[in-house]
């Protein structure tokens, strides 16, 4: 592996943040060089927001550049989208079923697209695109806040990831609150699962 | 987040994945500081959050001062004793502490001092993106500039010590991508902080009148000439890759990260300089590395500051060398943050070389799918109380009133539909510029600035307000804490930084003792009250004070969910006639359209009740209130 780069898109107060964290810190346990940007203050509040976490021996700059994400980690459908210029047809591009409509929709009246047509326009950049339903399965867990971690699951299952998921897990439960530390590591084992079976 | 007391853990070569700023808190309990100042700002906020944190246990006196002069001087205060201090900033935290800065330069310091000065290219969260690097050069102080969190925490360590061995504070200039990436970072040895300091008189040091300034400009002029000669020793300065090429790149900070990667891209085998302490240059050593390239490339994010004086220091060593960067012909944008693509883009235009990707391309077919989505700027959140006082300012005032906003959270007021901002400077700035829109237009002026923002910088405005008799109001948007930056304390709150109880000053008593005849303090979420209030004040013949108080919604939630308290979202009723003027006159960001029809996502909806209170049919349930 020359460099792995995953784009995160989200919208501010999905979990971006602790989920580029996470994959950081389960770098850091594999011995790896990593890089994790990400964007804090103003710019979080509901607004649009992307981390980058890339991962090799000689990653110097934090942030990746078009074309060049081995996986792109949609958060949001529409937020998903204003990242494709970091996918090439070789890139994995995973979408979170949680769709938060942005105010412009409602102030123009208008609906928020399809599923169908976010998937259209993800395949005319790559065809390697996965829906994992975080609403049903963090609701499974009991924890609808849980979403982000389950997307990190399923990340995980993709195979992609030059990552061990043992890492992933430890990371995951040094980083989230002591008290919700066995409902997130189910929710990463559901989206882990889940996506294990949808591959096969 | 992770145990942030990691960071107190003595284990020698430990590696962690810390966060730029919480490198640089690593580099404080490694270098022994004892005392730290900040004001919060983003990218720099998390410095102080972090020391808030641990700096008890660490043994380590942290405080959130005022603003960021006072900041300063409490640190050069006690640096002057002895001990080690380190104050953190945003870029244009410095412009307020400049005044001190300027002449501490001439003062100087006993105990290494250093002032972390946080630039933000591409204005992430601020006002503009000014390079602070300038107030080396104005100051004269030694400047470093780390690239990376593990080298933001070794320069915090060699800051320290230059600046005991010069005299001197030290700047450490970092940039959005150097605070706010997360790296492996490996331990040091941690340092005992001694906080037991001594104050020695010595005036003519220490008293700047001009009889004293005058020589130790001299002292600060010699104090330079010595730092050069640490620059050019030091290791922050190095021949970071060897290559063949008739091109040499010289850069640094996080342009020297997109350098590296850039020429990698290109496949241009290049000498690469990397200059980490970047005031004063070590002329020797680039002259050097001039001499031994036909051609030189300067990689630097924002102004051409290393470029200007590169090319003064060309012109006694290498006076044919050529130089390209961003000056007589721009390779290299002046402003915005650089990438790895950005630089390729230069490097490939200076020397011919062909880029492997299309960007070309890339960006034609991206901007089609572009072009189609809905934007999405950051919106005050749903059960904001700033959203209430925003619709209360806009339905009293209308479109005749001016409002002069200001710097946090409410500043996101100004878009529509809520619209109430028309003209945003700088902390402090909206209740001073009221009243020259109201000299000059004669129009009702309101001003709209944040508690802690209050505290920061409008005081004086307010003074001036009240000593001119300017006929303005100000209302200060009281959301009990520093909501925009993480929610940190200040004077209003009744807290310290370190958790200690305060006195908790009264924003409505500060105006009376300005002299501000009417003052009132309202929450807005009571419409009514607070309306009748602004027009009170608008009427009032001189200036006004209405403090608009109502907790952060998030924070209110945090707390409401802590003590076990049901959130209860708003619902739309039936008898609903899909008016949308809830989405109209709010912008909530819980007020969402599912097919055709106003709907309240009970996610986001915190049950503060304000569009209960708009719905012209009554069709809304819920709320406080």
């Amino acid at each position: 592996m020359k460099e792995f780069n995953i784009v995160l898109a989200g919208v501010g107060g999905q979990g971006t943040i602790l989920a580029a964290e996470i994959l950081g810190t389960a770098a850091v346990k594999d011995g790896l060089n990593v890089r994790v940007s990400e964007i804090h203050g103003m710019a979080q509040r509901g607004g649009a927001v992307t981390s980058n976490v890339r991962i090799g021996e000689n990653v110097a700059s934090p942030t990746v550049i078009e074309e060049q994400a081995d996986v792109l980690l949609g958060f949001e459908p529409l937020e998903t989208l204003r990242n494709l210029r970091f996918v090439s047809e070789r890139t994995l591009v995973i979408i979170s079923d949680e769709k938060v409509p942005p105010a412009e929709l409602a102030a123009k009246n208008k609906a928020y697209p399809s599923m169908e047509e976010i998937v259209e326009k993800v395949c005319s950049f790559t065809k390697n695109v996965a829906i994992v339903e975080t609403e049903k399965l963090a609701t499974e867990v009991g924890n609808i806040l849980t979403r982000n971690v389950v997307l990190i699951g399923a990340l995980a299952a993709s195979g992609k990831l030059p990552l061990k998921k043992v890492s992933l897990i430890q990371a995951l439960r040094e980083l989230v609150p002591a008290k919700h530390v066995e409902t997130n590591v189910r929710a990463f084992n559901l989206g882990y699962e889940y996506t294990k079976k949808k591959i096969r | 987040m992770p145990d942030l007391r990691v960071l107190l853990k003595d284990e020698l070569n430990k590696r962690v994945l810390l966060l730029g700023n919480e490198a640089i808190v690593r580099g404080i309990l490694e270098s022994g500081i004892s005392v730290v100042t900040t004001y919060p700002g983003t990218p720099a906020s998390e410095i102080g959050d972090t020391m808030a944190e641990i700096g008890k246990e660490a043994g380590v006196y942290m405080e959130y001062s005022t603003n960021e002069i006072v900041a300063v001087e409490v640190a050069a205060g006690a640096a002057n004793c002895g001990v080690r201090a380190l104050t953190a900033m945003k870029h244009v935290g410095l412009n307020v502490a400049a005044d001190a800065v300027m002449t501490l330069a001439y003062v100087g310091v006993k105990g290494g001092y250093v002032i972390v000065t946080a630039d933000d290219p591409e204005c992430y969260s601020s006002q503009n993106e000014q390079d602070s690097r300038y107030y080396a050069l104005l100051s004269n102080l030694p400047c470093l500039e780390p690239s990376d969190p593990q080298e933001a925490k070794e320069m915090v360590k060699a800051a320290i010590e230059m600046s005991e061995k010069l005299g001197l504070p030290v700047l450490l200039r970092t940039t959005t991508r150097v605070n706010h990436t997360r790296a492996p970072v490996t331990y040091g040895k941690l340092q005992k902080p001694n906080l037991k300091g001594d104050f020695v008189r010595d005036l003519k040091r220490m008293v700047m009148i001009p009889a004293f300034a005058r020589p130790q400009h001299i002292s600060l002029l010699e104090k330079v000439e010595k730092a050069k000669e640490i620059s050019e020793q030091s290791l922050f300065n190095k021949i970071a890759r060897k290559g063949k090429s008739e091109y040499g790149i010289i850069s640094s900070s996080s342009a020297y990260n997109y350098a590296i990667e850039a020429a990698d891209l290109l496949g241009l085998d290049a000498n690469i300089l990397k200059l980490g302490m970047t005031h004063p240059l070590p002329e020797k050593m680039i002259g050097q590395f001039l001499k031994v390239h036909k051609k030189i490339i300067i990689v630097e994010e924002l102004e051409p500051i290393l470029e200007m004086q590169i090319k003064a220091i060309a012109k006694d060593h290498a006076p044919s060398t050529e130089i390209h960067g961003k000056m007589s012909k721009q390779y290299f944008s002046r402003k915005g943050e650089l990438s790895t693509r950005t630089v390729a883009e230069g490097i490939a235009e200076i020397t011919g070389k062909k880029l492997s990707a299309d960007f070309q391309r890339i960006n034609k077919a991206y901007a089609a799918i572009a072009s189609e989505l809905p934007a999405r700027p950051p919106i005050l959140c749903a059960g904001c109380p700033h959203r209430a006082s925003f619709f209360i300012i806009k339905r009293v005032g209308g479109e005749k009133a001016v409002y002069s906003t200001d710097i946090g959270c409410y500043a996101l007021g100004t878009a529509p539909p809520l619209g109430v901002g028309d003209l945003l400077i700088c902390m402090g700035s909206s209740i001073s510029t009221a009243q020259g829109i109201n000299r000059a237009t004669g129009r009702n002026t309101i001003a709209t600035l944040g508690d802690s923002t209050f505290f920061h910088a409008a005081i004086p405005g307010l003074v001036n307000a009240v000593y001119n008799n300017a006929k303005v109001t100000l209302i200060v948007l009281d959301n009990v804490t520093t909501a925009m930056t993480g929610h940190q304390p200040h004077p209003g709150t009744g807290i310290t930084g370190m958790g200690s109880p305060a006195e908790r000053i009264s924003i409505e008593k500060i105006a009376e003792a300005c002299g501000v005849k009417y003052v009132g303090v309202v929450n807005p979420f009571k419409l009514k009250e607070a309306e009748t209030a602004l027009k009170e004040a608008l009427q009032h013949d001189g200036p006004s004070v209405l403090v608009f108080r109502a907790p952060c919604t998030l924070i209110d939630v945090r707390e409401k969910r802590r003590k076990g308290l049901k959130i209860v979202p708003c619902k739309i009723a039936d008898k609903c006639t899909n008016c949308m003027t809830c989405i109209k006159l709010l912008g909530c960001p819980a007020l969402i359209v599912e097919a055709g029809k106003a709907r309240i996502s009970a996610s986001l909806c915190t049950g503060c009740g304000l569009c209960v209170a708009v719905c012209p049919f009554k069709a809304i349930e819920g709320g406080s209130d």
